[in-house]
């Protein structure tokens, strides 16, 4: 068997070192020009107390040599992006940088870049990844990723306070954060009277405005005491913790609001449990998941799952039980299934879409519970195209198919008035038949006392 | 130090000095404030975020028995 070695498609832009894959592992090369730095963190238990605390990812020492060290970092099976985080997860994130940017402060050292993509979730809880993101404390100096932290942190996460959480699909956008002058000309003028606001952001976006045009570097930066700088990263702190949206939509009602009782719903979930212990599991997803309620009558079957909403109240109501239950085996993020997250950056690799994330995360079984009417329905999206996107990654799908009788289906179908016709389609039997285009139907069973019908689909041509 | 792989802006290497006095104001006026509402028993606790702080402790301990 040959090793395929090739570098991580995210990882040029920091000389200290990038991370490849070997085979199926990821692992970091450090170049020599980092080992004094690399040493050091070791040798002080710096990284050890990171670790311990569940703050930085883990990862052994795999071999030394003159001119590189190569380090493997505990896997993690599914890299979520700033972009499908709810507001919660943001600002947890947001946190985590701070609290360890003050902590590398008091030994010694900085964060060299305060990059959003520097952080993601696992097991529950937000950690950071990158490993070689420190460097010496410079005595007198300002904290150079500061601007990086405004833009992609504090600026995203005041703008979804005020315009609501869809603004952080801007950071599909703009791969190194919003633009500081963007950030500001989007906030109200009364953020102008903040304390924390005027400063960190209107402010720096006039000092970057009337900078930008030092070509020679000449103007003179002045010194920064340590305990100003961690004035700043305190204030910041505050700040944050404190921060919430401004128009917090009603979450948490869905199912009391759903048109079946509670027989059904009971039924619905022996069903899901009965199917995902006979698939023998490992990976699940549940796409369009909610807070998953779903998920979790079968969370201690599953090792890792992952539970998607196009609603980020849904997500953060989950991340939220998550972290108050301190589950480790569910990773909520947000995805519209009509426009999921692209490629982006340089090549459009750099972060890589989701659909080609879920493919290299190969669920044994994904879940799309009450979703097929929106696709169908909302997004105007046939069968045959729908079942051709589950497809590209799912070894077996659990759907469930409301009939054209199911109240919500029956209002969706209401909402087309005269072009309601061009939907005769939306029935059993043309969903089986664009199904069968990529999945061989195992199990089909009616869900009494309701107008739904679940499915239980192999996919026909997966590559496992 | 590592030369840099990103530009840090000027204006925002500037305009720390001025972020920091703010911050130091307003942390210093909030402390006044905690020390005065405690004094008057008003303070309530907040534990839904962690401390900025990072606990060594266990990890000192842990280290002692490593060694």
């Amino acid at each position: 068997m040959t090793k395929t070695s090739k570098t991580h498609e995210a990882s040029f832009r920091d000389p200290s070192g990038y991370i490849y894959h070997d085979g199926n592992i990821l692992r970091r090369k450090i170049n020599p020009i980092y080992f004094p730095q690399y040493k050091k963190l070791k040798d002080s238990g710096f990284f050890k107390t990171l670790i311990k605390n569940n703050l930085l990812i883990s990862h052994e020492e795999t071999s030394v040599s003159e001119d590189q060290i190569i380090i493997t970092p505990e896997h993690i099976p599914f890299i979520t992006n700033p972009y499908e985080w709810g507001f919660e997860q943001y600002k947890q994130a947001a946190l985590l940088t701070l609290k360890i940017q003050k902590f590398a402060l008091s030994k010694g050292f900085i964060l060299k870049d305060a990059s959003a993509y520097n952080v993601t979730f696992h097991k529950g809880k937000p950690i950071f990844i990158d490993t070689l993101s420190f460097d010496f404390y410079e005595e007198g100096s300002p904290w150079r990723a500061y601007k990086q932290f405004i833009t992609h942190f504090l600026g995203p996460l005041v703008l979804a306070r005020y315009h609501g959480n869809e603004v952080f699909n801007m950071l599909q956008a703009y791969i190194d954060g919003i633009p500081v002058k963007m950030i500001s000309s989007m906030l109200p003028p009364k953020t102008k009277l903040s304390s924390v606001l005027y400063p960190n952001i209107h402010l720096l976006a006039k000092m970057e405005s009337r900078h930008s045009e030092d070509y020679k570097a000449e103007t003179k930066i002045a010194k920064l005491s340590l305990k100003a700088q961690n004035n700043i990263i305190e204030s910041l702190y505050n700040f944050i913790s404190k921060l919430s949206l401004k128009e917090v939509s009603e979450w948490g009602d869905y199912y009391s609001k759903t048109n079946y009782n509670e027989t059904a719903f009971n039924t619905k979930k022996d069903l899901i449990r009965n199917w995902v212990s006979s698939l023998n599991a490992k990976k699940l997803i549940d796409i369009g998941g909610n807070d998953g309620t779903f998920a979790r009558t079968v969370q201690d079957l599953v090792p890792h799952i992952m539970v998607t909403d196009i609603d980020s109240n849904a997500v953060d109501a989950n991340f939220l039980q998550i972290l108050k239950n301190k589950e480790d085996n569910i990773l909520p993020f947000v995805c519209d299934v009509l426009q999921p997250a692209p490629g982006i950056g340089f090549n459009n690799t750099e972060r890589e879409s989701l659909i080609h994330r879920l493919t290299e995360y190969k669920p044994d079984v994904t879940m799309a519970l009450a979703l097929i009417h929106h696709i169908t329905l909302s997004g105007n999206v046939p069968f045959k195209k729908s079942a051709a996107f589950f497809a590209k990654f799912s070894k077996n799908l659990i759907i469930e198919f409301p009939k054209r009788e199911d109240s919500w289906v029956t209002s969706l179908l209401v909402r087309k008035r005269e072009f309601i016709n061009y939907f005769d389609f939306y029935n059993q039997s043309e969903f089986e038949k664009g199904y069968s285009h990529f999945f061989t139907l195992l199990k089909k069973e009616e869900l009494t006392e309701t107008k739904r019908v679940m499915y239980l689909f192999e996919n026909k041509n997966y590559d496992s | 130090m590592n030369f840099l792989y990103f530009d840090p802006g000027l204006g925002a290497m500037i305009v720390q000095a001025i972020v920091a006095v703010a911050a130091g104001v307003l942390l210093f006026s909030k402390n006044v404030l905690y020390k005065v509402k405690s004094f008057f028993g008003l303070v309530k606790k907040d534990d839904s975020y962690d401390s900025i702080d990072v606990d060594e402790e266990d990890t000192e301990e842990t280290n002692d028995k490593n060694q």
